[in-house]
């Protein structure tokens, strides 16, 4: 195990990572020799479709998670941009790539808002994100006139979207999620954005301190969080048309947990775009796992909160022992 | 001094990549006080958290009492009565003096806490010690010395027999210390073993018996403190010669253009009506003592705490300074007394930091150019002589010293004219100290403005072209080196202003 631990390539990779490929490899052994369903393409596809808006919204929150703050309103963010445009295309007539723009354009206003008050009005991210969690859900609800809201089925006019997720059985929302995913890795670890948001993570008034623009950096983060959940709404609509108002909230914990369980610190200053995308694809099968089980979707929400926790904890006492 | 209380043999521990103790030993006496010396880095801190159990030793055997023990955290050793008391201080200032004591085992009264009782057995400790301070006043209300004192009644409230002292001076005033050092003298008369940690050559003379010397996680030697001299103890520290060459007259020559020119600063109470110049090439010192304003003053000009009024001028031109992003524009820098909470960033590498300022220069459209990075950053490495595995460590397993060249090399990667060092060693070991001084000579040769705080006499003489003096937030007055003494910068730093 030593052996193995400071091995070059361990050392590269994180073992940390390593570990979690594993456990989604077993998880999804367990799974398919419980349910040989798992085993299928099409079972496959299907699980997919929870990953890609998932994802979006794991890979966003990761950045505001990297500050040393935190967003609890992207879900309800992401059925909001998803409502909001829905309700835009079926009646207002407004076109399917307005609906889109409209969609992120939701999602980054958001970002702003919860950005703006965080980083220049310095209210904890906490409540900040808690109360526009909130107004999204109202806003959704008013917006809609508290009805559900179903985006166009793919032999509709505009239904190409949903070839966003799959084009025949080809997984393209794998694709483009991967693609965000390295786009995301790349302004993480090597740009300058990333840079500020880590470093103010890890201390902020040593930042400022340098001559730094740490609020306009801190906001970036969540106004990348909130875009990313416009994002994710195309492709949860693509995935499941419908929205119904007042929900999302569920999203927001398991986002996080994927985001967490990925090796990035809540503490803030480490993140892990590689981890955050495993994490998604843990609790993705996770959520069709359960199902697969016949157990019904409450066990998830247990399950997603011990990950959390534990994940956290872990973080907490691998921090102590460092110090 | 007593029979031996507590032997530490043989003490090895590594972390992973460092080899932090290599079999040090340590032996405390009775009515003892016992000097633990060594750079930063040396192991010192190491070395006591092994003995109160917060790390576990690889191997060695620690004796306490004739019986071979080993703790397995702060309580247990506590219990058994050893006790550190911390160069910072863990109070709670919203609580009386009392409750601070005696936090975590208050007096009962059925469910209540007894505070008259708390009060009678806090006053009953000050009294042993001969502390003049009120069980009932606020923590929070206290100057650092009392609090200091607190701390201390604290650890002898746990019926301590050997009380670690880490750096208990650093945050003291003179006649502070002397208080400390008649309290620590009236410890040693009542047979407890001391250990006495400091950087602060001066005490060890003064106050302590015996000295062990560490270098690098390793065990150097210990003396009889009367025997030896100061340059013993260095040499054995350090096993080099120091730096030591006080100013005389200022280097600057007579028509240095003023650089920095402050008019009336107000921040507040402790920034009153602050006027100065500095020149091209100087190093002006800014003396006073704790709480004289001077930290204020430096953080008001650089912009980090908003100010009322005041001008500032840079190359005789007006500027406005509303935040530290316009500051560093002007090309000002500051090293901040605290690095770890202003200073750095611990979870970044050396790397990261040092471009923490000039990151535009480092990016190549929009992606950070990591090889011209690690260059730069290694070329600091390199010229401050920074100890580093390499650019890419940690800031945070760094000792002090390297830490403190790690934010000098952040400002000299950005190339700032006017750089104020507020406590540039603080906290640094003797041998780091010198490297620093000889930098900050070196920049103000090359025509940089240096401005200096310091709350150490001999590195204000030693290193000033000129002395400001501050006493609570107004500038008392105005030195040329040539003229300073040791007497009239005290009489200005306590001067009563009416």
């Amino acid at each position: 195990m030593e052996k193995f631990k400071n091995s070059p390539i361990v050392k590269k990779i994180g073992l940390n990572r390593i570990l979690l490929v594993g456990v989604l490899i077993v998880m999804y052994i367990i799974f398919a020799i419980i349910s040989p369903t798992f085993l299928s393409y099409s079972r496959i596809l299907s699980a997919l479709n929870y990953v890609y808006f998932l994802g979006f919204l794991s890979l966003g929150v990761t950045f505001v998670i990297a500050t040393g703050g935190i967003d609890f309103s992207i879900g309800p963010v992401m059925f909001c941009c998803a409502l909001v445009a829905g309700y835009s295309l079926t009646s207002y007539g407004v076109p399917m790539p307005a609906a889109m723009v409209i969609s992120i354009l939701v999602g980054a206003c958001f970002g702003i808002f919860n950005g703006y008050l965080v980083a220049y009005c310095s209210i904890p991210p906490f409540i900040v994100s808690m109360a526009s969690m909130n107004i999204a859900k109202g806003l959704a609800s008013v917006f809609t006139k508290t009805q559900s809201v179903s985006w166009p089925q793919s032999s509709a006019e505009g239904g190409w979207y949903r070839n966003l997720v799959k084009m025949g059985n080809i997984p393209v929302g794998l694709f483009i999620f991967l693609a965000v995913a390295v786009v995301c890795a790349i302004i993480l670890n090597k740009s300058k954005i990333g840079r500020y948001i880590l470093c103010l993570g890890s201390n902020k008034e040593a930042v400022r301190l340098s001559g730094v623009n740490v609020k306009k950096w801190e906001m970036t983060a969540y106004i990348i969080c909130g875009t990313l959940a416009g994002i994710s709404a195309i492709f949860f609509v693509s995935a499941y048309t419908t929205v119904q108002p007042g929900y999302g909230d569920t999203y927001n914990n398991e986002a996080i947990a994927g985001c967490v369980m990925g090796g990035t610190s809540m503490a803030g200053g480490l993140a892990s775009i590689s981890g955050t995308v495993i994490g998604v694809f843990i609790i993705a099968l996770l959520q069709e796992g359960i199902m697969a089980l016949g157990l019904n979707k409450n066990f998830q929400l247990i399950i997603t909160g011990i990950i959390v926790i534990a994940a956290v904890y872990f973080d907490v006492m691998g921090r102590r022992r460092k110090n | 001094m007593g029979d031996v209380i507590l032997t530490m043999k043989g003490i090895d521990k590594s972390f992973p990549g460092v080899h932090a103790l290599d079999h040090v030993n340590l032996e405390v006496r009775k009515g003892e006080v016992h000097a633990l010396m060594g750079e930063n880095g040396a192991g010192k801190s190491t070395l006591m958290k092994v003995l109160t159990g917060i790390y576990t030793k690889d191997s060695g055997t620690i004796t306490y009492e004739g019986k071979e023990i080993e703790f397995h955290n702060t309580r247990e050793a506590q219990d058994a009565g050893i006790v550190i008391v911390h160069q910072e201080l863990n109070m709670l200032n919203h609580l009386t003096v009392a409750q601070n004591i005696f936090i975590g085992r208050e007096f009962k009264k059925g469910i209540r806490i007894d505070d008259k009782r708390m009060n009678e057995e806090a006053r009953k400790l000050f009294n042993k010690l001969n502390i003049d301070i009120d069980p009932t006043a606020m923590m929070g209300d206290l100057t650092v010395g009392k609090q200091q004192m607190c701390e201390i009644a604290k650890a002898i409230s746990h019926e301590a027999k050997v009380i670690i002292f880490d750096e208990p001076s650093a945050a003291l005033t003179e006649s502070e210390i002397e208080e400390l050092f008649k309290i620590i003298r009236d410890l040693r008369e009542q047979n407890l073993g001391i250990v006495y940690i400091s950087h602060r050559m001066d005490e060890i003379k003064v106050i302590t018996d015996r000295v062990t010397v560490m270098r690098d996680g390793t065990y150097v030697g210990t003396l009889i403190t009367k025997d030896c001299t100061k340059n013993d103890i260095i040499n054995m520290m350090v096993g080099r010669v120091i730096y030591e060459d006080p100013k005389t007259h200022s280097m600057v020559p007579d028509d240095a253009p003023v650089i920095l020119k402050v008019e009336n600063l107000n921040a507040g109470k402790m920034v009153q009506n602050v006027s100065f110049e500095l020149r091209k090439g100087e190093i002006l010192g800014f003396s006073g003592l704790m709480g004289a304003g001077r930290t204020e003053t430096a953080r008001a000009i650089f912009g980090a705490d908003p100010k009322e009024s005041g001008d500032i001028y840079i190359n005789g031109e007006k500027v406005t300074i509303n935040n530290p992003q316009d500051a560093v524009k002007l090309g000002i820098g500051y090293l901040s007394e605290d690095r770890k909470r202003y200073g750095v960033a611990v979870q970044k590498t050396v790397a990261e930091n040092t471009t923490l300022a000039t990151l535009d220069e480092f990016v190549n459209g929009i992606l950070i150019d990591k090889k011209k990075e690690t260059e730069i950053a290694q070329k600091f490495v390199d010229s401050l002589a920074t100890k580093t595995p390499s650019v890419d460590q940690l800031v945070v397993n760094l000792s002090g010293g390297n830490q403190q060249k790690v934010v000098i090399a952040k400002w000299l990667t950005r190339n700032s004219d006017i750089l104020i060092f507020d406590e540039p060693t603080r906290g640094i070991d003797v041998g780091a100290k010198s490297e620093i001084y000889k930098l900050m000579n070196k920049l103000a040769e090359e025509g940089k403005s240096i401005i200096m705080i310091s709350s150490e006499m001999t590195e204000i003489l030693r290193m000033s072209d000129r002395i400001v003096i501050m006493c609570e937030g107004k500038i008392t007055g105005t030195i040329d080196i040539s003229e300073a003494t040791q007497e009239n910068i005290m009489n200005l730093a306590t001067r009563e202003i009416g």
